[in-house]
This record gives structure tokens, sequence and C-alpha cells, in this order.
């Protein structure tokens, strides 16, 4: 399983990072498989996607020169379902609602925060919230999520593209 | 509801790993019944495991968990090597030690600092410390990512690393690599000591038990990587005997499964097991800093786990240091293991305490069964019996802050909801 499933480390060291994405989910959760889907398509359009792993402190020294962090993730109570939220953390923090739900004991939210209160964080982090509904092991994408992939993968490489200043990666 | 009816609900314990509820029912002012309710889907690991090569048991296993796999791995290698009548040289069992003390790090850390801590000092969580406590959040988030970079010098990655293999790794480090951590490692021993001086002026509730502390020994060390698992009651076994004297249960209402002690019932692994049945063996800085901070030689008190991995995280820091002072890059990274039809037995000590496995080999290596007991589960049944004790002392706390206490009592376990699944939303219903 591991043999063909990530089963080598990401390559890294020295590149110039300037943006990345990280997107959230689990391909298993029909919806929430938003995350990984799109992180497929943005690796394949050459884009820089931060592997999250389970424990998201150790995205801390990864993003802390970044100047765009784009986040990916299912939502839930936004709109109708495929529907695309943008939300522009800015420098402030997250909106309570996109708090995005974790099973883990940090999640990515908590950490950016974590990382702002010790002066790691991206510039700049835009939250893109895919509005999904089917979210129990086991469950298919539903066909609206699915529909809007191209949309949010547009609007990250969009996302991605605003950035400044290049600093050295610590990846 | 009327007056005589108090109802508690928190629908997701925070700052756990995994997905899991509680429910404590109290009525007419007297505690009724208190549940652990893991909801955390089972993952089936143990039945996707038949049928595949004994090789590649800790490359799946590793994929249990993202904080503590080495666990997995160690354990899961060992067996198989038993399994192959195999014992590895010293130089790869002390490199296994080493990695492991990586994870002990990173593992303990983010759940003294970041998890833990804030309990104790009235925060919501790390990122409110973190805005008073900038200081120590970014001392511990540095010790973390020594643990991690450990683990990612020898096991070739920091999460699920992929460089173990059954008879030891594909690649062994050269000295220089590891010598290169050990400015990095010395910083790390003055850091954890204030990590021990931090957690000892925490204010712990007044609350002991008489537990049944299993953990692994082993003469001259802090056991680790190997060892007999012995009891506080007088257990003193090879790990192959564990099946005689420990039974899993499964409980309607939980995916995970309850362990008990065969003529005791419910006893305690990890930290405050490994301590009180082998501080005499920690190293003499563990030592000194675990009697500065007021431990003794037995802590029975729960809520000062906390110190005790803090101690733990200074011991690792230090064994690391040892094992790499005396450090000579082995010949071969791995020793040839044949696999032949036999049983396989595996015990490490996790971060959270005893990570068992069992392995049924056929003559070409095919493995027919498999078992995995982790700690959280083995805990389970003692984490609601504290859970019990510690609410009967809190009765008079209004619903806000007897919930605050559960939760916290829960939190002394670190608990891997995750790795127990084969555990937490919180209800205390009053009537």
């Amino acid at each position: 399983m591991h043999l063909v499933r990530d089963a080598l480390p990401a390559a890294g060291g020295g590149a110039k990072l300037t943006a990345a994405a990280v997107c959230l989910g689990s391909p298993y959760r029909g919806d929430d498989a938003v995350g990984p889907l799109v992180a497929e398509r943005l690796r394949r359009a050459g884009a820089d996607v931060l592997d999250c792993a389970d424990e998201p402190t150790r995205l801390l020294d990864r993003w802390a020169c970044l100047d765009t962090l784009v986040v990916v993730d299912a939502v839930v109570g936004g709109g109708p379902v495929g529907s695309v939220r943008r939300v522009d953390a800015g420098s402030g923090p997250l909106p309570r609602e996109l708090r995005l739900a974790s099973t883990h004991a940090l999640g990515v939210a908590e950490v950016l925060e974590l990382g702002r209160a010790v002066g790691r964080a991206p510039r700049r982090v835009v939250v893109l919230g895919v509005e999904g509904c089917a979210f129990e092991l086991g469950d298919a994408v539903t066909p609206e999520v699915a529909a809007a992939l191209d949309e949010v993968v547009a609007a990250a490489l969009e996302e991605l593209a605003r950035n400044e200043e290049p600093c050295t990666s610590v990846r | 509801m009327s007056e005589a009816t108090r109802e508690i609900r928190t629908d997701y314990l925070a700052r756990v790993e995994g997905e899991g509820a509680m429910l404590v029912r109290i009525r007419d002012g007297a505690l009724e019944e208190v549940q652990f309710r893991i909801f955390e889907p089972p993952r089936f690991f143990e039945a996707l495991l038949r049928g595949r090569r004994f090789s590649e048991a800790p490359d799946i296993t590793a994929r249990i968990c993202g904080i503590c796999p080495i666990a997995y791995m160690a354990s899961s290698a060992q067996a198989m090597e038993r399994a192959c009548g195999v014992e590895l040289p010293e130089q790869l069992r002390l490199l296994r030690r080493l990695v492991y003390c990586g994870e002990w790090i990173e593992s303990h850390v983010l759940h003294v600092a970041m998890l833990h801590a804030p309990d104790f000092l009235g925060y919501d969580g790390a990122i409110e410390l973190a805005r008073d406590r900038r200081d120590l959040v970014e001392l511990a988030l540095r010790l973390k990512k020594l643990g991690n970079e450990l683990m990612r010098v020898i096991g070739g990655r920091e999460v699920h690393p992929v460089n173990f293999r059954v008879g030891g790794f594909y690649r062994v480090p050269a000295e220089a690599e590891l010598r290169a951590l050990v400015p990095e490692l010395e910083w790390a021993r003055e850091a954890a000591r204030e990590l021990v001086r931090w957690t000892a002026g925490f204010e712990f509730p007044d609350y002991e038990r008489e537990y049944a502390f299993v953990a692994l020994s082993q003469p001259g060390e802090y056991a680790i990587e190997r060892g007999r698992i012995v009891s506080s009651t007088g257990l003193d076994i090879d790990v192959a005997e564990y099946e005689q004297h420990f039974a899993e249960t499964h409980l309607e209402r939980s995916n995970a499964l309850h362990s008990t002690l065969a003529g005791v019932g419910a006893y305690l692994v990890g930290p405050l097991a490994r301590y009180a049945l082998s501080h005499d063996r920690l190293s003499d800085v563990a030592q000194e800093a675990a009697e500065e901070a007021g431990l003794g030689p037995v802590c029975r008190n729960p809520f000062k786990s906390i110190v005790v991995r803090a101690v733990e995280t200074l011991y690792a820091v230090d064994e690391a240091l040892r094992i790499i002072a005396a450090y000579e890059r082995p010949a071969t990274p791995a020793v040839p293991c044949l696999p032949r039809a036999a049983s396989g037995h595996g015990c490490t000590e996790a971060p959270r305490g005893i990570c068992w496995h069992r392995y049924e080999l056929d003559a070409e290596g095919t493995i027919l069964d498999a078992k995995i007991v982790p700690p959280t589960s083995q805990n389970q049944k003692t984490i609601e019996e504290d859970l019990v004790g510690v609410v009967r002392a809190s009765l008079d706390l209004p619903d806000e802050r007897l919930a605050h206490v559960c939760e916290q009592t829960i939190r002394n376990y670190d608990p891997c909801i995750s790795c127990a699944t084969h555990f937490l939303r919180l209800e205390v219903e009053r009537s």
C-alpha cells in the first residue's frame, strides 16, 4: 500500500517558494475529497502544494516565509452545494465559520493562528471553501462538488500567482 | 429539566487525536454512569494485513498513526524478527532506540505544551497560550522540530518514515549526519529541563489512585524498544505471553476494545507506568529533574502525567546524545530475515504506552493472522474509572466547570483515538 501511495518523501530544499496551497480533506469521505482532488490538479499545473500530513504544526516552518497561502477545504452551511466561497483571511483571525473541522488534535486553522502568535505565518491567507453535503466514510463526491473542481483550481491558481517577494523555502 | 436534573454535553472533545464522545449520567446528585464512546470509524488494519508479506508489516502499520508511526513500525518489525529467529545487532538496535527518542520528543512536546498545558493555565488552547507565553511556545516548537529531525535523519521523513525494514533499515546514517544534531540536542537538554520546571509549577487537582501500572522493563535501561512486560502487581512475562494475561472485550458503545489484566481488571500504560516501574533507570539528569519537580519514586496523580512527560522528554534528549556519542555506522544496514512458519510477537513503548503486536506467518512469510493492541485502548477502562473518581469528587461543580475537569482528565492520557479504533463527545446527564 505504502509502496504505491505517497511512497517517497516530497522533493524539497532550497527552492524559491512564494506561494503554496494546503488542501484539506479525506479522499474517502464524500465531498471532503475536494481538498485532495484539488491538490492533485494543482500539482499537475506545477503549483506548490504543502503536505499537511497528520500533524499540521509541522507546516509552521514551511509556510513562515510565504507571501500567499491558499487553503482549500470542503465547508458546510454557506450556500448551495458546489458553490465556492472565497475568504481573504488577511492578517486577522480566521472567521469562526472557517475554523475548519478537524479530527486532529490541532487543526490547520488553529496552527495558522498559532503561527501568527509566534510570528510564523504567511503574509496573506486565502481560504477557498467548497460547499459540500456528503461526508460519510465511503460516500462518493456529489456531482455538484465534482462540477466545481475546475472553478476552485482556477481560483487557487489565480491566488497563487498574486504574490510578492520570494523567499527561500525551508521545506 | 428539574433542578435535580443536570445534563452537560460536549459533542467533540477538543485537543485529542481522533473522534470520540463521553457520557456522564448523574441522577439525584449521585453519579450513575460514565461511558466512553469511540466513533472514529474502525479501520480494519488487522484484516488487511492478512495475506500480505511479513516484510510489508512495518510500512502498513505505520499508517495507523501520524503521531507515533515509529511505535507501530518498531513493534511489527520486532515481531517479524522474532518470528524469523533474528536478533538485531547492537548498533541497529540503538538506531531503532534513537529514532524512537525522536518520536517520544515530538509526541510528548506536542501534548505537553500545545494540548495539555492550556488546561492548567486557564487557556482555551495553544493559540491563547502563545499570545501570553510566546517564549514557551517557541521553545516547545523548536524541541518538537528536533524530534521530527531525528525521525527524518534516521527514518527518511518525519511522517510515516520510509527507511524501516524487518531486520534493520534500508540505509543507516553516517556518523557525521547524527553528530550534526548534537548542538541542537545540547540546547534541547536545557530546554527540556525548562519544560519540566514549567509544568512542575502548575496547580494539580488533589487526586490519586492505586493504579495497576504495566510497562516494559529492561535491566539497565529505561525500556523503550525492548523489554519484558511487567506490572506493579507482580507480573513479569515475555511479550509472547501477553494474551495469557490480558484480555480485550468489545463493548457495543465503542469502536475500541477494552483491555483488562487477569485478576486485576483495569490497568494503566504510558508515562506514569513507565516512571513508576523504571524511574531508577532514567539518566542522572532526568532523575535530578524529576526530584526537583517533586515527583518521588511513584506518581499516582494522573494530572501530573504532564510533568512525567516532560521528564521523559528530557530523558529522550539525553539518551539521544548518549547514543549518538557512541555511534559507529554499522557495516550493513540490515541483517537477513528468512521467514518460516511461526508466530512473532513484538512490544515497544509508544509515547502513550505499550504497543503490542502478534503475527502468524506461513513458511513463505505470508501473514495469516495479525493482532495489534495500541496503548489508548488499553487505557480506556482506566480513563473511565478516573472519570468516575473525578466526577464523584467534583459533583458540586457547575456543569461547565465539571465538563472541563472531565476533559482535562481524559487529556491526562494523551489519548490517540485514531490509534485505538478498532474514541470524544462529552455528555453529562443529571436527573
